[in-house]
C-alpha cells in the first residue's frame, strides 16, 4: 500500500521539475562521504582541492586546462617584476577585486596575510612550501612585495592558484577565526552557499568576479562514494559531470554512453617502488638491481589500461620542469635479476615484507608487480592494512617496500626533494616522503633549486635522477592520468588537457550548450 | 509504568559509560593518526606535531578520557575533528533520514513477512511453504550492493520512475517518501524475508502445542484458533528479532545509504572510521548506544502489550 501510495506521488512529483529549462545549474559527482576542509591552506584530499580551484585565485594561475609552468599569467596580481638576483620580487594587485560575501575589496593586506597564514605550519598543511620566502610586505594597498632567502626553481610557482597560493580573505579568517574553514570567502567565480553532511556542498555564481560573471549559476558538489551508483546517476542525466575512475574498462563503456564525453587529463600520477637502502636484504645494491629488471612496464600499462596510464621513464614524472629520461632505467630482463639475486646469495629467491594500503586500485596494481617479481623468484609478502593506517605504518619506515602514487607541482624539484633528499627521510625531524632512505643526489637537488642559470638547473637534476636511477632508490612503475566525464552539452569554455587542481576548472565562461 | 521507563533509562547509564570508555579506547588503538589524514601525503613532523596540539591529542590519554568524560556527561559530544562542524548538527542532520528508512523498511519487513510466514507455516511442506522458503533464502543471500544496484537499473535507469540520488529534501514530504522507496523496499525485502523465516519457525512450534490441540478439540474454528491463540504466542519471537534487527539496522543500513546516495548514520559511522575523526567517532557511538536502548525499551514495553504475564 505504501509502496503504491508512493509511486502515485512520485508519477506527480517527477512530472513538474521535467519542464524545459535553459540550464545553469551544475551537478558534479565525486567520489567521497563528505568534504573535508573548505580552508584552501588545508585542502589536500581531490574532493577538497577540486573545490578549493572554483572559490579562489592565486597572484598567478595556470591558464585554464593547462599545467604547464611556463605558461603562467596574471590572476590577481597584473604585473610583477623581479630584481636582477631574482630574490626581490615586485607584484601589482588588479583594482576592484571584490571578496565574497560583501567582505571587500581585495588589498595587499589580504595577500600578505594569506601567504604568511599559508606558510605557518599551524594555519597550513603546505608551509613547507613557503620556507624560501624571507619577508613578505605590503608596499601600498595594491603592491606587495616579497623577498626570498635563496633562490627557487619557480618563485611564480608557489604563488599559483594551487594550494599555498590561494588567496583568502584577511577580514573573514580575522571575524570567523575557525569558522572559516567551514565558511570560507574568497575571490573566485564560485562563492560557498552552503553544505549538507553526508549529502551534498552548494556554491553560487560570485556575480560580481573580476573577469566578468559566471555562466553557471550554482553548483552542485555531490559526495556519492559509490562507483556504480554514481555512474547510474550520470546516465540517468541526473548528474552533469562525474569524477571518473582510472580504469580502461570504465572508459570504454563510459565513452560508449550516448551524448558522453571521457576528459582524460594531467597531472599523471607516478607509481614508484621505493626500497629501503639500509635493511637487510635491499641494502645490496644487486637485491635492488634484480627488482629493477623484474618490473615489466609495459605489462602493468596494459593491465591499467592505455588511455588512462602510461610507462614512467623516471623517477619523476613526465612533463616536469627538468625531467629526463636520459638517466639509465633498465627494463625487463627476468634472467638478469635471476643472476642477480644468485650474486648476492639468494639463489633460492627470497621474501620481503611490504606494507599495502586495501584501497582497491592500489591492491590491484601491487598483485600485479607482486606476480612480476614472482617470476625472478623474488616474492613480495603483502600485507594489506586499512589506508590510514598504511599511511601511518609507512611514515614509521615499517615497510621495506613501499608502493606510492604522487603527483606534486610539476617542477623536479619538489618530486626529488620529497622523495629523495636525505632531509625528508622518514622518521626524522624534516621528514617528509623519502622511503628510501636515499641520500645520493643531495648535492644535485640542493644545488639544482638555487641554480639561476637554467641550462645548468637541468643539468643537475638530469644528473640526480641519473644517481637516483642507478642506485636504485626506486623503481618506477607506471603513470596514470586523471579521469572525469561530462554530457556534451557541458563546454568548459576551454581546452581541457591538465589541472593541478585534479579536477576540471569550472570558471566564468563554462556554460550549457 | 511511568516509573518502569525511568528505572530502564537510568539503568542503561553505565552501559553509555562503558561504551563510551570502550570506544575512547578502541578508536585511540586502532593504527592510523588523524593528523595525517587531515594534512595529507606532504605532512610536515611540525605540522602534524601544531595539529595534534589543536585537537587536544598531545595531551596525556588520562586527561583526554577525563575531559571526554566530561564533555559527553554535559551533553556536548564536541566537533568533528576533521570538518570541524558540531557533531550533533551532523548527526541532527541525518538522523531524519536514518530514521526514515529503518521505519519504512520496517513496515514493508513485517507487511510482507508476517503474513508470509504465517501462510507458509499453514501449508507446511507444501508448494506454498517450499516457494516462501526459497524466496526469503534467496531475499538473504543477496548482499545489498547487488540487489540495490539492479533496482535502481530497473526503476531509475530503465523505468525512470525514481532518481538514483536518494538525498531527499527532509522538509518536503513529497520528495522524501520519492526517494524513501526504492531503499526502503530493498531492504524491506531483506528484512522481510528474515521476518518470514522467523514467523514461519515461531508458528509451527507453538501449532503443536497441546493448547492449539484442546482449542481444535473442543470446536473452535480454525481460523480463530491461528488468531487468536497460535499468532498471539508466535508474535513474541518474532517482536525480539524485529527489536533486535533494528538495531542492527539503524548502524548497518550503511550499504543501502551509500549505493542509494541516502545520507544516514551508518555512513557517518564509517566516514568518520576512515578519517580516524576520534571525537566524531566517539559521539556517534554514544548516539548509536543510545538509540539502542530506547529500541530494545520500546521491545520489551511491546511484549507487555501482547503478553499479560509479562506486565505483571
Amino acid at each position: 500500500m505504501l509502496i503504491r501510495a508512493a509511486l502515485a506521488a512520485t508519477a506527480i512529483a517527477f512530472t513538474l521539475p521535467a519542464a524545459a529549462q535553459p540550464k545553469t545549474t551544475l551537478n558534479v559527482g565525486i567520489a567521497a562521504q563528505d568534504i573535508g576542509q573548505l580552508d584552501p591552506h588545508f585542502a589536500v584530499s581531490t574532493i577538497d582541492r577540486v573545490l578549493a580551484a572554483w572559490m579562489f585565485n592565486g597572484l598567478v594561475r595556470f591558464p585554464p586546462g593547462s599545467i604547464d609552468p611556463a605558461r603562467l599569467e596574471p590572476d590577481l596580481a597584473e604585473s610583477w617584476e623581479a630584481s636582477p638576483d631574482g630574490k626581490t620580487w615586485t607584484f601589482h594587485l588588479r583594482h576592484g577585486v571584490q571578496f565574497h560575501g560583501g567582505f571587500g575589496e581585495l588589498t595587499a593586506d589580504d595577500v600578505v596575510f594569506s601567504l604568511k597564514k599559508a606558510g605557518d605550519a599551524k594555519t597550513s598543511a603546505f608551509s613547507s612550501e613557503l620556507r624560501p620566502f624571507q619577508t613578505i610586505e605590503a608596499i601600498d594597498p595594491y603592491t606587495v612585495r616579497v623577498v626570498l632567502k635563496e633562490n627557487v626553481p619557480s618563485v611564480l610557482g608557489i604563488l599559483t592558484n594551487y594550494a599555498q597560493g590561494f588567496i583568502v580573505s584577511k577580514k573573514a579568517v580575522e571575524r570567523r577565526g575557525d569558522d572559516f574553514k567551514r565558511n570560507p570567502i574568497g575571490t573566485g567565480p564560485f562563492a560557498f552557499a552552503s553544505v549538507t553532511p553526508n549529502q551534498s556542498l552548494e556554491l553560487m555564481a560570485n556575480q560580481a568576479y573580476f573577469r566578468g560573471a559566471p555562466k553557471i549559476n550554482k553548483i552542485s558538489y555531490r559526495f556519492m562514494p559509490s562507483d556504480a551508483s554514481r555512474d547510474l546517476a550520470f546516465q540517468s542525466g541526473e548528474l552533469d559531470l562525474n569524477y571518473g575512475r582510472a580504469d580502461q574498462a570504465w572508459v570504454n563503456r563510459t565513452k560508449a554512453l550516448p551524448h558522453t564525453i571521457v576528459d582524460v587529463f594531467e597531472p599523471a600520477e607516478e607509481g614508484q617502488l621505493h626500497l629501503n637502502t639500509t635493511v637487510k636484504p635491499l641494502d645490496d645494491i644487486r637485491v635492488r638491481q634484480a627488482i629493477a629488471y623484474a618490473i615489466n612496464r609495459p605489462e602493468l600499462v596494459r593491465w591499467r589500461g592505455a588511455d588512462v596510464s602510461r610507462e614512467a621513464q623516471s623517477v619523476v614524472p613526465r612533463g616536469y620542469l627538468g625531467f629526463t629520461t636520459d638517466n639509465g632505467l633498465v627494463g625487463n630482463d627476468v634472467e638478469k635479476a635471476k643472476a642477480l639475486l644468485k650474486q648476492a646469495g639468494y639463489a633460492d629467491g627470497l621474501t620481503i615484507k611490504m606494507i599495502q594500503s586495501q584501497l582497491p586500485e592500489m591492491l590491484t596494481a601491487a598483485q600485479v608487480f607482486q606476480a612480476q617479481l614472482k617470476r625472478a623468484g623474488i616474492s613480495l609478502d603483502l600485507q594489506v592494512v586499512e589506508h590510514a593506517t598504511y599511511h601511518q605504518q609507512i611514515r614509521q619506515d615499517l615497510s621495506p617496500v613501499v608502493y606510492y602514487s604522487a603527483a606534486r607541482f610539476p617542477v623536479a624539484d619538489i618530486y626529488l626533494t620529497q622523495f629523495f633528499h636525505s632531509r625528508s627521510i622518514v622518521k626524522t625531524p624534516t621528514a617528509v616522503t623519502n622511503f628510501s632512505h636515499c641520500d645520493v643526489a643531495d648535492k644535485e637537488i640542493d644545488g639544482a633549486r638555487v641554480e639561476t642559470d637554467k641550462a645548468k638547473q637541468l643539468t643537475l637534476w638530469a644528473e640526480a635522477q641519473k644517481k637516483i636511477v642507478a642506485q636504485v632508490c626506486a623503481v618506477p612503475l607506471f603513470e596514470t592520468l586523471l579521469v572525469f566525464a561530462r554530457h556534451d552539452n557541458l563546454d568548459y569554455g576551454y581546452k581541457l588537457d591538465g589541472s593541478l587542481s585534479l579536477g576540471p576548472l569550472i570558471t566564468e565562461a563554462t556554460h550549457f550548450k | 509504568m511511568i516509573f518502569y521507563i525511568i528505572r530502564r533509562l537510568l539503568a542503561a547509564i553505565p552501559t553509555l559509560l562503558a561504551v563510551l570508555t570502550l570506544v575512547f579506547l578502541i578508536v585511540r588503538v586502532v593504527p592510523g593518526d588523524p593528523a595525517i589524514a587531515i594534512l595529507g601525503d606532504r605532512a610536515t613532523p611540525d605540522g602534524i606535531a601544531a595539529l595534534h596540539a589543536k585537537l587536544g591529542l598531545d595531551k596525556p590519554i588520562w586527561q583526554q578520557y577525563v575531559d571526554f568524560i566530561g564533555q559527553s556527561l554535559s551533553g556536548d559530544f564536541g566537533r568533528s575533528m576533521v570538518t570541524g562542524r558540531p557533531i550533533l548538527t551532523d548527526v541532527g542532520a541525518v538522523l531524519p533520514h536514518t530514521i526514515d528508512l529503518t521505519l519504512a523498511s520496517l513496515i514493508v519487513g513485517t507487511v510482507i513477512g508476517v503474513p508470509v510466514g504465517i501462510w507458509a507455516a499453514l501449508h507446511r511442506n507444501r508448494f506454498i511453504d517450499y516457494t516462501a522458503r526459497l524466496l526469503s533464502l534467496i531475499g538473504l543471500s543477496f548482499p545489498v550492493f547487488v540487489s540495490g544496484i539492479f533496482i535502481l537499473l530497473l526503476f531509475a535507469l530503465h523505468w525512470r520512475l525514481f532518481p538514483v540520488i536518494g538525498n531527499a529534501r527532509l522538509d518536503d514530504p513529497v520528495d522524501r517518501l520519492d526517494k524513501l522507496v526504492l531503499p526502503a523496499a530493498t531492504l524491506g525485502l531483506v528484512m522481510a524475508a528474515y521476518i518470514t523465516r522467523v514467523t514461519r519457525s515461531a508458528m509451527l512450534s507453538v501449532l503443536g502445542e497441546d493448547y492449539i490441540r484442546t482449542a481444535r478439540a473442543k470446536g473452535v474454528p480454525w481460523r480463530r484458533v491461528v488468531w487468536r491463540h497460535a499468532l498471539r504466542n508466535a508474535a513474541m519471537p518474532v517482536v525480539t528479532v524485529v527489536g533486535l534487527y533494528i538495531g542492527i539496522l539503524i548502524g548497518n543500513s550503511v550499504l543501502t545509504e551509500i549505493v542509494f546516495n541516502r545520507p544516514g548514520l551508518g555512513k557517518i559511522i564509517v566516514g568518520a572510521l576512515n578519517q580516524r575523526d576520534y571525537t566524531m567517532l566517539q559521539g556517534l557511538m554514544v548516539i548509536y548506544c543510545f538509540l539502542i536502548v530506547v529500541v530494545n525499551l520500546i521491545t520489551d514495553l511491546t511484549y507487555g502489550l501482547i503478553d499479560p504475564r509479562v506486565k505483571q
